[in-house]
């Protein structure tokens, strides 16, 4: 993962969130399985 | 290091096929991209009602986790252009006296909530590349009359933050919107205090997207 790469540590994600159902992106949403989250990470100390 | 798929349920969350905050290389413009962004949210800041292609305002917000009672305390022209994709207070509250970022503000929803959060003695940099956003987002900070917000221009890629500054990084349906999402998350790495924190919501794609799609400046914004 990206943020690990970048050297964050600690990585917690929260649960997946359809962001779009009902939305006019939905149709895209749904082809490329896109959910909405909320990441935890840290700087090392 | 160690990643951990926390969900409430308790079930192990599987490991996502791809995510946006992976490394995509996409061929569009990267100024011409910005110009497109900063149009389209320039549009969400001044005529919300004019409905896009996500979600906005309360609705969303709720969606998304916000107690309605914390929303009920901002600013209605604020909290109507919200176009936020995960919750950055879903993770506990800020503390008192805790130095904030929050990259790509928007309309400054988190930016007024973190405030609060905060306090007197903490300070929120509110910092978006969209001057219709920083506009709103000053509007808000000035009908809730907090005296403990800057809001600046600038890019994700390049915040004008010091460095080893924040306690906290917050942002909020940033990141997919930046084609180098590596820079950004330096950019938040080098402002961060050691021990320091961010607290983002993005979104995530579970299938590989095709070039064609990530060449298409219009799917970059919805």
């Amino acid at each position: 993962m990206l943020l690990e790469l970048t050297g964050f540590t600690d990585v917690v994600m929260s649960n997946e969130v359809d962001v779009f159902s009902g939305s006019k992106h939905e149709s895209d949403a749904k082809e490329f399985e896109t959910r909405g989250v909320t990441v935890y990470a840290r700087r090392p100390a | 290091m160690r990643t951990r798929w926390r969900h409430d349920d308790g079930h192990t969350a599987r490991r996502p096929q791809e995510v946006t905050t992976e490394i995509g290389v996409s061929r569009i413009d990267r100024a011409e991209l910005r110009r497109f962004i900063s149009e389209k949210y320039g549009e969400v800041a001044t005529n919300p009602e004019l409905g896009f292609h996500f979600h906005t305002g309360r609705p969303l917000a709720l969606m998304l986790g916000y107690p309605a009672a914390l929303l009920d305390k901002l600013p209605a022209g604020n909290l109507a252009s919200f176009a936020g994709t995960g919750n950055p207070f879903l993770f506990g509250d800020l503390r008192p006296g805790e130095r904030v970022v929050d990259v790509g503000c928007g309309t400054g929803l988190d930016t007024l909530i973190a405030a609060q959060q905060v306090g007197p003695s903490g300070r929120v940099i509110a910092v978006d590349m969209t001057a219709e956003m920083r506009q709103k987002t000053r509007e808000g900070v000035d009908e809730m009359r907090l005296s403990n917000v800057e809001v600046r221009e600038g890019f994700a890629e390049t915040l004008p933050v010091d460095d080893g500054s924040a306690d906290v990084v917050i942002s909020n349906g940033v990141v997919n919107l930046c084609p180098d999402k590596l820079a950004v998350f330096r950019e938040m790495l080098r402002v961060l205090k050691p021990g320091g924190r961010i607290q983002i919501g993005d979104i995530l794609v579970h299938k590989e997207v095709p070039q064609d799609s990530k060449d298409d400046i219009a799917l970059w914004s919805g």
